[in-house]
């Protein structure tokens, strides 16, 4: 009786499936053989269940019946049913996250579902909108591929990272000054307006926006290269920051690497005064000088902005000091990044003022920004006299012997900076080396602080050594 | 130190930042106690606490968490310093982009200026030759104008070579500015690979160094387990004996007692029998009086009892009555209420019966005195023309009688005289004089004739009583009897009469008089005036 019946299960994959979790659980089904494959069976007919289940599954697109099924049944559906149906169908019906792990596994090689809040609809549905606005040519690619989407997807996507925006093909001159003639722009010095995707239309069909990562550039252009690939036209600029009118949930906001100057700037930062949930901003890596850091300073009073980052720009010394001065006046904005910028030592003195008043930021990086001595000494102040820092980093400035114990003896009145990073500062080792041990004292004191609230003195003495 | 070890040229890559010599090892671990004791030394001063109990304590704590605190520092310092060593990268990159920017700006500057200059000559090398032009268009000899146009050409030459050096300094550096972008590219792509490299070795590391450290913690665990253990065992197997020790020395210790005990209970229990029975006596003594007593009481409570009962059954009796005749009391009571209701009802009803028969009445009665005044007018009227009547009758039959007995007189005489011849006697014949009826010559009187004769006579009785008649037959005038007197009550005084007359003057005299003359203005007049004044009063009373 046993090797037949094992000669079976060496052949061919059966067809034949039932799920029987344990068999030898229930005696009265238990058979004398029992398989190592689960989906093995004796039955050589299949149950008239399983029958419509199968039809079920290659029928799912004409007729979606997962509602009306009994749990394990749904179950199998949705275990079996093909990756490649149509959104239409699935994108408002399945809300299984294991039907769409399997599609965003089979799509996409790289997957970490914990940068999309452990939901794999949502990195589905984001991935899949990310990728079509990516190669989205204005002027040929139908405008309605997006628009068909946007309604299954809507529900479901909360943030977007569009590293390239394609610009339109170059087709013949005379077109594109057609084209620009038709959409009025009036660009003097470039010959064709190369218009991206404007995403009005995106932001204000997606309600549940929440972040919104945008790089104006072209990736894997290869020998292709031009410089004008790379353009952030001003019509961008006013389309994007009308985009930003009419997204009313935008929390987070990304534009890097994109060559946004003053001009550029200052239209966005317009339309996002007084926004109602902004909370980080991150204008890295682009062209941004003191006209433009003007605008942010008062974009930082005039919203609730909590996380800035700036590094990378053109910002010098009326910039910072604009900053600065907002700084002075603001209560709700915790970090600040000016990494690379110019600002100098009068950009430097002017946000070491602010921070003598202000008492909620509470990570500032000032890295590469030439600063020097005197600004080291009103770090020094800074330090003695502020609580709320925690994280400080001028790396890469020209601070010295002198403001390195300047700053050391800043640091030994501070007890809430944890982190203050002074590599290649040339403050020389020694300071550097205290300063690394009053940062772990102040280390400890927060560690303890979180984890043992009302006694916080005892345990610190044996970590002393 | 470190800035040096930056170096672009260095194969490692930006430099490891700490790689200090021994020597400087050692000051640096000398100056860490050094300045690891002072801030102690401070820190306790500040806590004002005694340094060695905190000593003290800290030995105290166990293995396990020692072994966890140092794996933590352990564990700290080396993410620290992994992720110190990663962004060690990021931090070189960005001094070598802040050193290019700084460069960058310099030769940038530079640039501009140096352009600046050189269009600064060559503009006016150019103006030179311009205005040379014009001298050049004065020249007319040929060979003048040779050389000149010959030097105009070669200072050409000389901007053009110029501006063409400068064309070939600038794309130099451009070539130069390319070859130093792929380098910097280059370089950034072995930073990124680097940076990978070492990203990874940190993980690494990381992971190696907590399973060490897991293990570490668990294998001190595990030894303060058994530690703990082999403790707990030994104090266990002491605190048995001692135990042990302490249960046998109890138990000696009870046996005592108990002996001890046992006598006092004998004693104890011998004593008790002897008072047990001296109460016992007593007690039942006690309670044969009690017993006694008892059916003392119970023989008056019995008979409370029934009294009370009788008692209890008469009131009941009673109360029965009570009820009925309350009852019965309810029900007349409800009877009288109605029939009172009823009677109110009814009188209520009568009264207003009687009202309108009153009224009715009164109606009536007034009709009737108008009737009756009326009648009595016409009676009077009636009584006069009949009177008259009467006497026009009387008179006629009178004067017809009066011929008849004239003739019958006649005939008689001459009967007498003539045929008998005997002397005739005229009989009397009164009654030919007669004239007017007989019966009534002295009773007609009006009424007012009598007032008067009241008013004036007060005096005699009898025409008191005549005026009281003639009062009386004045006011029954109206009836048409003749020759009837009638008699008025004899009790009414004269006076009496006239104050009523007096009385019925004032009160249709002057009506509208107010009540207080309570002398009418009859009686004023009359003593005022001559009785005529109130006899013309009553005048008007009778014939109003």
């Amino acid at each position: 009786m046993q090797e037949p019946v094992s000669g079976d299960t060496n052949m061919a994959s059966p067809p034949l499936k039932t799920s029987v979790v344990n068999p030898a659980a229930n005696p009265r089904r238990m058979r004398r053989i029992i398989a190592e494959d689960p989906e093995w069976s004796l039955a050589i007919v299949p149950h008239l269940s399983e029958l419509c289940l199968q039809h079920i599954v290659s029928n799912f697109e004409k007729n979606p019946v997962v509602d009306r099924l009994l749990p394990e049944h749904q179950r199998k559906v949705l275990d079996r049913i093909s990756t490649g149906l149509p959104l239409t169908v699935t994108a408002n019906l399945i809300s299984d996250e294991g039907y769409w792990k399997r599609c965003c596994t089979e799509r996409w090689a790289v997957c970490d579902v914990s940068r999309y809040g452990g939901s794999w609809k949502r990195m589905f549905f984001e991935r899949h909108l990310e990728s079509i606005l990516k190669y989205f040519i204005p002027n040929t690619t139908d405008p309605n591929q997006v628009l068909e989407v946007i309604p299954l997807c809507k529900e479901y996507v909360r943030k977007l990272e569009i590293d390239q925006f394609l610009p339109p093909v170059k087709l013949d001159q005379n077109k594109e000054e057609d084209d620009m003639s038709d959409s009025g722009s009036d660009v003097g010095v470039d010959e064709f307006c190369m218009h991206h995707y404007d995403l009005g239309v995106l932001t204000a069909a997606l309600s549940h926006l929440e972040e919104l990562h945008l790089t104006y550039g072209v990736k894997d252009c290869g020998m292709n290269f031009e410089w004008s690939l790379f353009d952030f036209t001003y019509q961008d600029c006013c389309s994007l920051a009308n985009a930003f009118k009419k997204c009313h949930a935008l929390k987070v906001f990304k534009l890097c690497r994109s060559k946004v100057d003053d001009e550029k700037t200052r239209v966005l930062i317009r339309n996002l005064l007084d926004h109602p949930c902004l909370v980080e901003l991150d204008l890295s890596h682009n062209l941004i000088r003191d006209r433009g850091a003007r605008a942010i300073g008062k974009l930082i009073n005039r919203s609730k902005l909590e996380i800035l980052n700036l590094c990378n720009n053109r910002i010098r010394a009326p910039g910072a000091q604009a900053i600065a001065h907002a700084l002075g006046k603001n209560s709700t904005l915790t970090s600040l990044n000016l990494r690379i910028n110019c600002i100098e030592d009068e950009g430097g003195q002017a946000i070491g003022h602010a921070l003598l008043t202000n008492a909620t930021l509470t990570s500032i990086h000032l890295g590469g920004n030439e600063l020097s001595e005197p600004t080291a000494t009103l770090f020094s102040q800074v330090l003695a006299q502020n609580t709320a820092l925690t994280s400080i980093n001028l790396a890469c400035n020209h601070i010295g012997l002198d403001g390195g114990k300047q700053l050391l003896e800043g640091m030994s009145d501070n007890k809430t900076v944890t982190e203050f990073d002074l590599r290649l500062a040339e403050v020389g080792q020694e300071s550097e080396y205290l300063i690394n041990q009053a940062l772990k004292a102040n280390q400890e004191i927060a560690r303890l602080k979180t984890l043992y609230q009302p006694n916080s003195l005892e345990e610190k003495s044996p970590d002393l050594d | 130190m470190s800035r040096a070890a930056l170096g672009e040229g260095e194969p490692e890559g930006p430099g490891e930042l700490r790689r200090p010599s021994l020597n400087s090892e050692e000051r640096i671990a000398a100056r860490r106690l050094r300045i690891a004791a002072r801030l102690e030394a401070k820190r306790r001063e500040a806590l004002g606490e005694d340094p060695d109990a905190k000593k003290a304590e800290a030995e105290e704590l166990s293995r396990s968490h020692q072994q966890i605190e140092e794996s933590r520092q352990r564990l700290a310092k080396l993410l620290n310093d992994g992720t110190q060593l990663v962004t060690n990268i990021q931090v070189a990159a960005d001094a070598r982009e802040t050193q290019r920017r700084a460069e960058e700006d310099e030769l940038k500057r530079q640039r501009l200026e140096k352009l600046e200059n050189e269009s600064k000559t060559n503009q006016d090398k150019f103006e030179e030759i311009t205005s040379k032009w014009g001298s050049a268009k004065e020249k007319t000899i040929p060979r003048d104008l040779w050389d000149v146009l010959n030097l105009q050409q070669q200072q050409c030459a000389l901007l053009i070579e110029e501006k063409n050096k400068l064309i070939s300094e600038l794309q130099q550096e451009l070539k130069s500015k390319d070859d130093q972008y792929v380098k910097d590219l280059k370089k950034q792509s072995d930073d990124i690979n680097l940076l990978v490299e070492r990203m990874e070795e940190q993980i690494r590391n990381l992971m190696k160094t907590y399973r060490r450290e897991l293990t570490q913690i668990e294998k001190a665990f595990e030894l303060e387990r058994r530690e703990l253990l082999s403790s707990n065992k030994k104090k266990w197997e002491q605190a048995m004996q001692a135990h042990n020790a302490q249960e046998l020395a109890n138990l000696i210790t009870r046996m005592q007692k108990v002996e001890e005990y046992e006598k006092q209970l004998n004693q104890l229990r011998v004593q008790d029998a002897e008072e047990y029975t001296t109460i016992k006596i007593q007690l039942e003594n006690d309670v044969q009086i009690l017993e006694q007593q008892l059916q003392q009481m119970k023989a008056i409570y019995q008979l409370n009892q029934e009294k009370l009962e009788y008692n209890f059954q008469v009131l009941k009796k009673r109360d029965d009555e009570n009820t009925i005749i309350k009852s019965q009391q309810k029900r007349k009571l409800n009877r009288l209420h109605d029939v009172l209701n009823a009677l109110r009802m009814k009188l209520a009803k009568q009264i207003k019966q009687f009202q309108e028969e009153n009224q009715t009445l009164t109606a009536d009665y007034k009709r009737i005195v108008e009737q009756y005044k009326d009648l009595q007018r016409t009676m009077r009227h009636f009584a006069v023309i009949d009177a008259q009547k009467f006497l026009e009758l009387w008179l006629m039959n009178e004067e017809e009688a009066k011929g008849l007995a004239w003739k019958a007189l006649k005939a008689d005489r001459v009967i007498h005289t003539q045929q008998l011849g005997l002397p005739w006697v005229e009989p009397d014949s009164w009654f030919l004089d007669n004239v007017g009826p007989i019966v009534h010559r002295k009773a007609i009187r009006s009424a007012s004739k009598l007032a008067q004769e009241v008013m004036a006579l007060t005096e005699s009785s009898q025409q008191e009583e005549e005026e009281e008649e003639g009062v009386e037959g004045g006011r029954k005038e109206a009836e048409a009897e003749a020759g009837e007197e009638v008699k008025p009550p004899r009790h009414i005084s004269v006076k009496s009469v006239k104050h009523i007359l007096e009385l019925l003057c004032d009160e249709s005299v002057s009506p509208s008089l107010p009540a207080p003359t309570a002398e009418g203005s009859v009686s004023a007049l009359r003593r005022a005036g001559p009785p005529q004044n109130s006899f013309l009063d009553l005048r008007i009373v009778f014939f109003s």
